[in-house]
C-alpha cells in the first residue's frame, strides 16, 4: 500500500501538495498577511524564514485551518490542498489536520504520560488493531524524534515531566505518530542542542521521502542545511520564494540578501 | 517612577550595605505594615469562628445526650393485644394510653423495689418523670416485636424533658417552683432514683435517628426526617445540577460563538448567582406547586428549587476551571486531528475537574444550609413520618435540617435551645464533611501542566 503510494507520489514529484492564492489574514484589524502566493511541493522540504512577527507562524496555521480556533481571525484568498480548497465549507477540518500534522511553536504535552501523548492520534483515528501494533507506532515514532533512549524506561510518567528538549522532541513524535501528509513544524528545534538538532534535521530528511516539510526557523544554518525550497516573508508579505540555494547565494530581492546577512532583523 | 527608571542614586552608590538608606526603611515599613492588617485579619476571623463554634457546640452537645429512666416493664398481654390472637391489626387499635397505664405501673413498682421514699407524691406525679413519649416508645417495640408480649423487659424510657434539664443544669429548684410541668419534689425523687441507679444521662442515637416531636415532648425531638430530607434533596440537586451545569459552561465556553447572545446569557447567569434565595422559592411555589402541581413539603420541590439555586455557582465555577486550562492543550488535542469534542472530553474537561468539582460541592454545601426557599413550599410543616426510599420518597412530605433549626427555635419550651444547636451541629458537621470531599477530590485530581 505504501509503495503503490510512494510510486505514485514520484511522478509527480514537482506537483503542488499545497497551494496558496492571494492569502490574506486579518487578526481583527490587524493585517497581519498580505497577499501571500506560494506552491509547497511534494516530497520537499520547505522552509520560512523571516523576522519576528512576519507571519510565519499565521501562515502556517492556516495551511491546517488552526486559526479557525481564534477568534477575529478571518482568511480571505484561496488555499488547496491536492487541488481541493481547504476553507471549502463541505471541509471538515478534523480530517484536514489528519493528514496536515503540526508541530507548534511552543511545546505543548498532554498532561499524560509520555506514551498516551503519543499513542493519543493513533488512538482516535483508529490507526491500530492492537496494543501491540500501538506499542509499535509509540517506539517508532519516538525513536525518529530521537527521544526513545531517553524516555523508553519512563513511558509511563508524564509528558510534563520532561526538559524544554525533549518536550519538544514529545510534540514531534506525537505528530509524525498518525503519519500526516504535510507536516508544519514550528521552530521545531528552537530549545534542543545540536544533537538533537541533528537528529530532528535527520528525522526531516527522512520524512521528506513520504512527506512534505514546512519548517520555520530563525536559524539560516538550518534552512540552508534541510530545506530544498525557502520561502522569506518580511512584515506580512512573503517576499521571495524559490529554491534553497538560489535564495541563499543569490537572492533577487534587496530585502532578502539584507536578512540573510543579518542587516534587518 | 521615574527615579526607579535613573542610575542608582548616590545615596544607594555610596551608602553601606549594613545600613539601609530611607527609601528601603520606607519600603519595609510599608511590607510590616502589610502584613500586620493581614495577620489582624486572620486573627479576627480565627477569634469570630471559635466563638460561634464554642456557643455552638456549647449549647448543642447536650442535645446528643438525654436522660433516662431504665426500669423493668412486664408486658401484659390482656392489655396490648386485648383478643390474644398476635394479628398486627388488632393489636394496633391499642393506643398509647394502654401502653402508658402498663409504663405507670412499672415505674410505681420500680421505685418501690428501689426502696426510693417518695415523700407521699402522688402516682401521676411520679410517672410523670417519664416521658409523654415514653409509652409511644414502647408501643413500637412490642408492635416490632409481638414476642416480648408475656415478657418482662428492661425498658429504657426517656425522662420528662425537665428531668433531663435538671440534669443538664437548664432547670433548676427554683424553676421548678414556677413550673407547672414539674414540681421540686419530683427532682428531688429524680436526683433519689440516680442515685439509685435507675436514672442515667447516656448518648441518645434518636436525637440523629428519630423524627420530630411535638412541642411539649423537646425531649423526643430527633433529625432523622431532616436529614433524610436534607440528602433527597442533595441527590436531587446532584443529579440534576451538575450534568446541566457542566453541559452548559461546556456549550458556552468551548462551542458557542462569542457573540452579544452569549455574553447576555454571560451576565445573566452572574446575576442569577447573586439573586436572593426567597425569590427561587417564590418560583418554586408559582411553578412546581402552583402549576406543575407537585405536593407540598416535598423533597422533590425543594431539590429542584436548590437546583435551580446551584446551576449558576455551578456554571460559574465550571466556566472559570474551564477557562482556566491553557489553550496551548486545545491546540495540541486539534493538531493531531481530535474533534472540538474529544479536544474538550479528553483533554480539558479533566483539567478542569477539580475546579468543577470544589464548585459543585461548594455550590451543593450552600444549598444544603439554604432555609428560606423551603419555608416558601411548606418544608417547615411538622412532619413524623419518615419518607419512603427513593422514588417515591422524594414525593412524601419531609423536613431539612436548616429549616428543622429554624423550627426548634421557634418553639417555647427551652429545650429547643439545646435541640436546635445540636441540629446546628449536625448541618456543620455534613458541611465539613463536603467541604473535605471537596479537598480531597481537589488533591486526587489535581495535575500540574
Ligand atoms: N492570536 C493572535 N491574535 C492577534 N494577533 C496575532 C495573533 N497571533 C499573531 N498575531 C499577530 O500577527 C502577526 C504575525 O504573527 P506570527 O505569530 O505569525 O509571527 P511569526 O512570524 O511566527 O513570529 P515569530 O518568529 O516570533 O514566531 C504579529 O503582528 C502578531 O502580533
Ligand atoms: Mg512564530
Amino acid at each position: 500500500m505504501d509503495d503503490i503510494r510512494f510510486a505514485e507520489r514520484d511522478l509527480c514529484v514537482t506537483e503542488a501538495k499545497i497551494a496558496a492564492r492571494d492569502v490574506q489574514v486579518h487578526y481583527g484589524t490587524n493585517h497581519a498577511l498580505k497577499d501571500v502566493n506560494v506552491d509547497i511541493l511534494e516530497q520537499t522540504v520547505t522552509a520560512f524564514i523571516g523576522p519576528s512577527g512576519c507571519g510565519k507562524s499565521t501562515f502556517l496555521r492556516c495551511l491546517n485551518r488552526m486559526n479557525d480556533t481564534i477568534p477575529g481571525c478571518r482568511i480571505e484568498g484561496r488555499l488547496t490542498l491536492d487541488g481541493q480548497d481547504i476553507y471549502d465549507p463541505r471541509v471538515d477540518p478534523v480530517q484536514l489536520r489528519a493528514k496536515v500534522g503540526m508541530v507548534f511553536q511552543k511545546p505543548n504535552p498532554f498532561p499524560k504520560s509520555i506514551y498516551d501523548n503519543v499513542a493519543y492520534g493513533p488512538r482516535i483515528h483508529g490507526l491500530t488493531r492492537n496494543k501491540a501494533e500501538l506499542d509499535e507506532i509509540v517506539e517508532k515514532s519516538l525513536r525518529r524524534a530521537a527521544l526513545w533512549e531517553e524516555a523508553k524506561d519512563r513511558l509511563a510518567s508524564p509528558g510534563t515531566g520532561l526538559s524544554g528538549g525533549q518536550q519538544q522532541r514529545l510534540c514531534i513524535a506525537r505528530a509524525i505518530a498518525t503519519s500526516p501528509e504535510v507536516l508544519l513544524m514550528d521552530e521545531p528545534c528552537s530549545a534542543l542542542d545540536p544533537i538533537a538538532t541533528a537528529q530532528i534535521e535527520e528525522l526531516i530528511d527522512e520524512l521528506r521521502a513520504q512527506f512534505s516539510v514546512v519548517i520555520v526557523t530563525h536559524s539560516m544554518q538550518q534552512a540552508a542545511r534541510v530545506s530544498q525550497r525557502t520561502a522569506f516573508f518580511h512584515l506580512g508579505r512573503l517576499v521571495e520564494y524559490g529554491e534553497t540555494g538560489q535564495i541563499f547565494t543569490n537572492p533577487h530581492d534587496p530585502r532578502t540578501e539584507s536578512y540573510i546577512s543579518g542587516r534587518i532583523g | 517612577m521615574t527615579d526607579a527608571a535613573a542610575p542608582a542614586s548616590p545615596a544607594i552608590r555610596d551608602g553601606s550595605l549594613f545600613a539601609p538608606d530611607a527609601h528601603t526603611r520606607r519600603r519595609n515599613a510599608a511590607e510590616r505594615r502589610f502584613r500586620a492588617y493581614g495577620i489582624t485579619a486572620v486573627a479576627l476571623s480565627i477569634l469570630a469562628l471559635i466563638v460561634l463554634l464554642v456557643s455552638v457546640l456549647g449549647n448543642g452537645a447536650g442535645a446528643f445526650r438525654q436522660t433516662f429512666i431504665q426500669i423493668p416493664v412486664t408486658i401484659d398481654a390482656k392489655i396490648v393485644d386485648p383478643k390474644g390472637n398476635r394479628a398486627l391489626d388488632e393489636m394496633k387499635k391499642v393506643t398509647t394510653i394502654g401502653y402508658g397505664k402498663q409504663l405507670e405501673a412499672s415505674m410505681l413498682a420500680a421505685v418501690a423495689a428501689a426502696g426510693v421514699a417518695t415523700d407521699g407524691l402522688s402516682r401521676k406525679d411520679i410517672a410523670g418523670l417519664l416521658s409523654k413519649e415514653a409509652a409511644a416508645g414502647l408501643r413500637g417495640m412490642v408492635l416490632e416485636n409481638p414476642d416480648l408480649i408475656g415478657r418482662t423487659i428492661t425498658f429504657r424510657a426517656l425522662a420528662n424533658g425537665r428531668i433531663d434539664g435538671y440534669f443538664k443544669g437548664r432547670v433548676s429548684m427554683d424553676s421548678a417552683k414556677l413550673d407547672s410541668n414539674i414540681s421540686p419534689a419530683q427532682l428531688v425523687l429524680a436526683e433519689r432514683l440516680r442515685d439509685a441507679g435507675l436514672v442515667t444521662v447516656a448518648f441518645n442515637p434518636q436525637f440523629l435517628l428519630g423524627a420530630d416531636a411535638s412541642e411539649v415532648r423537646p425531649e423526643a425531638a430527633g433529625l432523622g426526617v431532616a436529614i433524610l430530607g436534607s440528602a433527597y434533596m442533595m441527590i436531587i440537586v446532584l443529579v440534576l445540577a451538575l450534568p446541566l451545569g457542566v453541559a452548559a459552561s461546556i456549550y458556552l465556553e468551548e462551542f458557542a460563538p462569542k457573540n452579544r447572545w452569549t455574553d447576555l446569557i454571560e451576565v445573566n447567569i452572574a446575576n442569577l448567582a447573586a439573586v436572593p434565595s426567597i425569590v427561587y422559592g417564590i418560583l418554586g411555589l408559582a411553578i412546581f406547586i402552583n402549576t406543575l402541581g407537585l405536593p407540598q413539603s416535598a423533597p422533590i420541590v425543594g431539590g429542584l428549587i436548590l437546583t435551580l439555586m446551584t446551576l449558576p455557582t455551578i456554571i460559574i465555577a465550571t466556566r472559570v476551571s474551564l477557562a482556566a486550562v491553557p489553550p496551548s492543550i486545545r491546540d495540541a488535542a486539534l493538531g493531531v486531528g481530535a474533534s472540538r469534542m474529544q479536544a474538550v472530553f479528553h483533554h480539558v474537561l479533566p483539567l478542569a475537574l477539580p475546579g468543577i468539582l470544589t464548585g459543585t460541592i461548594i455550590g451543593m454545601a450552600r444549598a444544603l444550609g439554604e432555609t428560606a426557599p423551603l419555608l416558601l413550599i411548606g418544608m417547615v410543616a411538622f412532619v413524623r413520618e419518615f419518607p419512603a426510599a427513593p422514588p417515591e420518597g422524594f414525593f412524601s412530605p419531609a423536613s431539612a435540617l436548616p429549616v428543622q433549626v429554624y423550627n426548634f427555635t421557634q418553639r417555647a419550651d427551652p429545650a429547643f435551645v439545646e435541640r436546635a444547636s445540636g441540629a446546628i451541629i449536625v448541618l456543620l458537621v455534613f458541611l465539613i464533611c463536603m467541604n473535605a470531599a471537596a479537598i480531597i477530590l481537589r488533591r486526587r485530581f489535581e495535575r500540574r501542566w
